[in-house]
């Protein structure tokens, strides 16, 4: 199976044009970037995927070892690159993925012409002299959440994640699906998402480096996105007005205009 | 109008006072209104939430990175969310345990973005679904545990037999399957006996069923009945006993002596067996259908014999090594000879290693059980 399949590799814009990798976090799939990747595809390449267990990858692709830390899925990230034969590409990751984005950029920085971190964390457990903004019982509480939404008792993925259900009373049908993902598989992201430390691996990350830190958000605080930026030599951080975590649905505007100001310099 | 007068006071009522809480929010979360029912519920007063909260704030903060990650994202993709389970922190540091439906009302003629949100209290539905989930988890890890401690023990080795065999439960689904395997002696160091068999099912009934068909195998060969007969007495033991319908087993017994291998098989895929200087081959002699599925006073159940000399190679496997869902069986079972043949050389732990690795893929979810024999030169 290529990596293209797998991953449900979906491209836009001209064959030609630079490459722009977006690559989704942790809870949702590709939908994620759908205010952003428009305004790039006029003259990007851009690629989106769904992480395996997410959206409308291969389940089936998915191994407990292979997936055990962040560097299964930046090795993912880095056989589309390679299957794509992509080069000078500009990857784009969103929440863990800006770490799972680090990772491929230090493996094969040749690669890599920019990244582009949004909602960055290197560690979300707070530490000696370090805060994550979460602690371990934290990150249990996330799992018991999921078990109780995800219903993988039930073995059936719960339609409220899965979002296809035909809803009369709202007056359409919905036939696409969003942010769906497999219960097992999502645990065991966010066991491997939330329990990681990559602090050490900024270090290795020698591609510019875009930061873009929203304002008030919890999974990512500011004071985080303030230490990704230290450890990271020559990053840029960009404070954006927009609040939570997900400015890429919530400011996509004020979003794309401070990747394309970065991609400018 | 009086009459419509008091309805509005009874609508204004209702949802202050709805068996439901109320709250409406920015697109943020930032909140904008509640209702009595939200502050009696929170213990917390209108004037410490509206335009001073946002509703994620009032999350446990696993349920705050759940609504962070996965609702929102939802909420702003699709306009709205149904039956989420979240945990809301009262003031008083307690949980009060909710079923939360919201709606994004789109911004239409200078009125902004808002979205609806109504909160269930649903302690008693999740502590039963907990209880659920908690009873679900501990079937799992039980019929693992009796699958394991069914499927341990020594093999048989020594007098130049080398026996070996891998077990690999399916890469997803949570619950043990029904493959299983044995190899015993029956003289020592002179016959041994093998099997490999799949119950049909999954869990801790299928565990528990494999368990039986392999302690009567192991009985009724210690008898000296032989493959055929073997097999037709395990019929009748299920027949009898309502256990292990459809089964599949192949059972085997190997004369270290004579090197005759006598097989019988019931809807089993066929042994795969390679001996010197001849292209590996499956065995389609000695077949009959599956356990419990034959008819009474139909011919009884067949058996072969093979020749075997020093050197050659005995694999028994179940179907999750040949079977894919994106392929027909025969490729499936085109590969394993393939491969088999790349390996046969080897002694029983490397084939065997080598042949889980090669051919169970990730692509298939079911279990897969190996015994292979060789007989060393």
């Amino acid at each position: 199976m290529s990596a293209v399949e797998r991953n449900n590799v979906v491209e836009h814009g001209p064959s030609g044009g630079r490459p722009i990798v977006m690559a989704h976090g942790f809870g949702c799939d590709q939908s994620m970037w759908r205010h952003v990747w428009p305004a790039f595809a006029g003259d990007h390449r851009v690629i989106l995927f769904d992480h395996v267990g997410a959206g409308g990858s291969d389940a089936s692709a998915f191994d407990r070892r292979r997936y055990a830390t962040l560097g299964g899925y930046a090795d993912d990230v880095l056989e589309i690159c390679r299957e794509l034969a992509l080069e000078d590409v500009v990857l784009v990751g969103h929440s863990v993925s800006a770490m799972i984005g680090g990772l491929a950029a230090a493996a094969e920085p040749e690669r890599f012409g920019r990244l582009v971190m949004i909602g960055p964390s290197p560690r979300y457990i707070d530490d000696a002299d370090y805060t994550g903004g979460f602690s371990r019982q934290d990150i249990e509480g996330l799992l018991d959440s999921m078990d109780s939404n995800y219903l993988a008792w039930s073995g059936e993925l719960a339609p409220v994640i899965m979002g296809n259900a035909d809803r009369p009373e709202l007056g359409r049908e919905l036939t696409e699906s969003f942010c769906r993902a497999d219960p097992e598989i999502a645990r065991h992201f966010a066991r491997v998402t939330f329990l990681s430390d990559n602090r050490a691996d900024l270090a290795r990350i020698t591609t510019p480096s875009l930061i873009l830190q929203c304002s008030d958000d919890v999974i990512a605080p500011e004071a985080v996105g303030s230490y990704v930026h230290s450890r990271l030599a020559g990053s840029r951080l960009v404070q954006l007005a927009a609040t939570g975590h997900c400015p890429n649905l919530s400011a996509p505007a004020e979003t794309v205009a401070a990747i394309k100001a970065f991609l400018a310099t | 109008m009086t009459a419509a007068g008091g309805v509005d006071d009874t609508t204004e009522d209702f949802f202050e006072d709805a068996p439901i809480g109320y709250v409406s929010t920015t697109p943020e979360g930032t909140i904008i209104r509640v209702n009595r029912t939200f502050e009696a519920w929170t213990g917390r007063s209108r004037g410490d939430l509206v335009g001073a909260r946002r509703f994620q704030e009032l999350l446990s903060p696993g349920g705050r990175i759940f609504y962070e990650t996965h609702c929102g994202p939802l909420l702003r993709i699709q306009g709205w969310l149904r039956e989420i389970a979240l945990d809301v922190v009262r003031a008083d540091g307690s949980i009060l345990t909710t079923l939360v439906n919201s709606t994004l009302r789109p911004a239409a003629a200078g009125r902004p973005e808002v979205v609806n949100t109504s909160v269930f209290d649903a302690t008693e539905r999740r502590r039963y679904e907990r209880d659920l989930l908690a009873a679900r988890r501990r079937e799992e890890e039980i019929a693992r545990r009796l699958q394991r401690s069914m499927l341990s023990g020594d093999l048989p080795a020594g007098a130049g037999l080398d026996i070996a065999v891998a077990y690999h439960p399916g890469v997803r689904g949570l619950e043990v399957g029904g493959d299983w395997y044995d190899a015993f002696w029956l003289t020592d160091g002179e016959t041994a006996g093998i099997v490999v068999g799949d119950v049909v099912g999954r869990g801790l009934h299928a565990a528990a069923a494999m368990g039986q068909l392999r302690s009567a195998v192991r009985a009724l060969a210690s008898t000296g009945l032989g493959p055929g007969p073997l097999l037709e007495r395990l019929d009748a033991y299920a027949r009898r006993h309502g256990v292990g319908r459809m089964a599949t087993v192949v059972y085997a017994e190997l004369d270290l002596e004579s090197l005759h291998l006598r097989l019988a098989c019931a809807g089993h895929p066929p042994p795969l067996i390679a001996t010197p200087g001849e292209a590996a081959r499956f065995v389609w002699d000695g077949r009959s259908p599956p356990l419990a599925a034959h008819r009474p006073g139909a011919a009884g159940r067949q058996e072969a014999t093979v020749r075997l000399t020093r050197g050659s190679t005995v694999l028994l496997y179940t179907d999750g090594l040949v079977e894919r869902r994106s392929s027909p069986l025969a490729e499936g079972m085109d590969r394993l000879r393939a491969e088999f043949e790349l390996a046969r050389g080897e002694d029983a732990t490397t084939l065997t290693g080598r042949l889980s690795r090669g051919l169970h893929s990730a692509e298939h979810d079911d279990d897969v059980c190996l015994l292979a024999v060789h007989l060393a030169v």
